[in-house]
């Protein structure tokens, strides 16, 4: 495999960490403009535990994750009562405040002869892990994977779930949730901190592939497109926000030779896809079609 | 005390750009529901248009400015109209069955063809905005009001009571409030809900034109980033104002643009960002759970 394929495969699994965390929230009613905020906290987090104090990479990744889900924890606290546009304004602060925050935060040790560390608006260099452990890109962009792999099937089991049946039934309606005899409270802060922590993971990974993070980093941007992911590629299944990712990526390079009208298409193309497929490729009809599909088959094979 | 009133005053002057920014944004969202993420990018689209015009004909020519402006003025607006429609086409009207997250999404589609749209004409990026020239300078004892502050001062006026007596005193005023009331009810009163929500639309980004129209002519310059720039504020203005009253937009926009110029004077550069999205972030936590039925982004 090329370079160039390889690194464009990796972009994807990242990005789908980021798309998931988005379509969590989704999922719950919730718009979020600031996952890209976890996203950064989730990289420096890393960052700093493999960089600054000698953790081993699979421990900063763990690391990352974890600092964002608790991030995301205490953002619950004010903001997951919140719907609507109080939620998605409350999100859109957040997520600029971490990016202001992270251009005045300096905190740089010796390591060997340099100073390692983020440094303000110069970023965060050196976060050199993941090349002087020995790994190959190629064994990383597995592990990416296998991680991700793991990420979908229990994003898919726990949706499944009471759990997910719960945060489905508070996106529809709170009220008849909480009639319902659902612990409201409870299933919100869950689903905030493990949005924050599915974007923490995917900039735990970014952080030891570029080995360099900079404020820049937890630009809106990538808080909007996120959110576009899981609206592209449906939002029946957690399969939805990375098939979205992989069309974005995808279309994105293959668009490279008309430079200069990139966005024209590729914008063009995603509010035409809107309105053929509202609720994305794989939305919830889709999903039980296929399901049925696959079952069917199953039938007459065992008849 | 000086640097205080200082402060205040180009506060009030920073924060009637953003109260402009901040009533298009209303007056979309008041009406259909729906955040237009492209509100930016549409103004964009009218100040190169104007932009444009000036490079073309006026620059060169120092003695026509007076003339040139009003004209500059109608192209910037005509630009931001017309790139309306075309987002009210795309993004709303024929997603008006659609849940509100759609139109959202699909207006940030188009807001990223609308700006690299403005990039391609403009190679160099940043373009020269032709200002009024006749407006004086003016020192109140030690405290300095520059000429683009009585541009903004009068131009927000002005936009303030046209749109108000519109809003106010027409009968397309009255089937938009009602519409922002209640879209079926109005509907049953026999508005046409379609029609008022793209002409409601269409005002909005003349409002828009106008306000983009007066923040190039202070800047005297423009360039791609305007876009999500004029976005961001619009929507801060909007959401700070507690989203859905105009006046509130207008109040928000002024209280940003204070927060913004009184901290960037008492605790330095960095903290002009900061302190109006630590604002935003406390209004939104501490602002009560809204009622039924109004929540839906």
């Amino acid at each position: 495999m090329s370079d160039y394929v390889l690194s464009v495969l990796i972009r994807i699994g990242i990005e789908v960490f980021v798309a998931l965390s988005a379509y969590v929230l989704l999922l719950m009613g919730r718009i979020s403009f600031g996952q890209q905020g976890f996203f950064a906290i989730g990289a420096y987090a890393a960052g700093i535990a493999t960089a600054l104090h000698g953790a081993p990479l699979a421990v900063g990744i763990a690391v990352g994750g974890a600092v964002a889900a608790l991030a995301g924890l205490l953002v619950a606290i004010p903001l997951a009562p919140k719907r609507g546009l109080a939620f998605a304004a409350g999100s859109l602060a957040f997520g600029e405040l971490v990016r202001i925050a992270l251009l005045a935060f300096h905190y740089q040790v010796p390591v060997g002869p340099d100073l390692v560390g983020p440094a303000g608006a110069d970023g965060f260099r050196g976060i050199r892990v993941l090349f002087t452990s020995g790994l190959s890109v190629s064994a990383y962009a597995a592990a990416i994977y296998v991680l991700l792999a793991a990420t979908l099937v229990a994003s898919a089991w726990s949706l499944r779930s009471r759990w997910g049946e719960a945060l489905r039934l508070i996106g529809q309606d709170e009220e008849v949730a909480a009639t319902a005899g659902l612990r409201v409270a409870a299933v919100r802060m869950g689903a905030v901190a493990a949005a924050g922590g599915l974007a923490g993971l995917g900039g735990a990974l970014f952080a030891h592939y570029a080995t360099y993070v900079e404020p820049g980093h937890a630009d809106v941007m990538l808080g909007v497109h996120s959110l576009a992911y899981g609206l592209i590629g449906g939002l029946g299944t957690p399969l939805g926000p990375a098939i979205g990712v992989a069309i974005d990526i995808g279309l994105l390079e293959s668009f490279r030779i008309l430079s200069g009208y990139r966005m024209i298409i590729f914008g063009g193309l995603v509010a035409l896809f809107l309105i053929v497929r509202p609720r994305g490729l794989l939305d919830e009809v889709a999903v039980r079609r296929l399901a049925r599909l696959g079952l069917s088959r199953g039938g007459t094979r065992r008849a | 005390m000086v640097d205080f009133v200082q402060a205040l005053v180009d506060g009030v002057t920073l924060g009637a750009t953003y109260a402009l920014l901040g009533l298009g944004f209303t007056l979309i969202f008041g009406v259909l529901r729906r955040l237009n993420l492209a509100f930016g990018p549409t103004i964009l689209v009218g100040i190169y248009a104007g932009s444009h015009l000036w490079a073309a004909w006026g620059a060169a020519r120092p003695g026509v400015l007076p003339g040139v402006f009003p004209a500059v003025l109608l192209a910037t607006v005509g630009g931001a109209v017309l790139a309306g429609a075309y987002v009210e086409r795309l993004s709303f009207r024929a997603l008006a069955h659609q849940a509100p997250v759609v139109s959202m999404i699909s207006s940030f589609a188009v807001s990223m063809q609308l700006q690299e749209l403005v990039a391609l004409t403009a190679p160099t990026r940043t373009m020269a905005y032709p200002a009024p020239a006749w407006l004086p300078t003016v020192t109140l004892g030690p405290i300095l009001l520059r000429s683009d502050a009585f541009l903004m001062w009068a131009g927000a006026t002005a936009l303030l009571l046209v749109l108000f007596g519109l809003l106010y005193r027409t009968r397309l005023g009255r089937a938009i409030r009602a519409m922002a009331d209640s879209p079926e009810t109005a509907s049953l009163m026999g508005v046409n809900v379609p029609v008022v929500g793209a002409l409601a639309f269409l005002i909005a980004s003349a409002v828009g034109g106008v306000g983009g129209a007066l923040i190039a002519a202070s800047h005297q310059q423009v360039t791609p980033y305007f876009g999500l720039w004029a976005t961001v504020k619009g929507l801060t203005a909007m959401l700070l104002g507690g989203a859905g009253s105009l006046p509130g937009a207008v109040a928000g926009g002024l209280l940003l643009g204070v927060v913004e110029t009184e901290s960037l004077w008492l605790l330095g550069g960095q903290f002009r960002d900061l302190a109006a999205y630590a604002l935003l972030f406390v209004v939104t936590a501490v602002s009560p759970a809204p009622r039924r039925g109004t929540d839906d982004v």
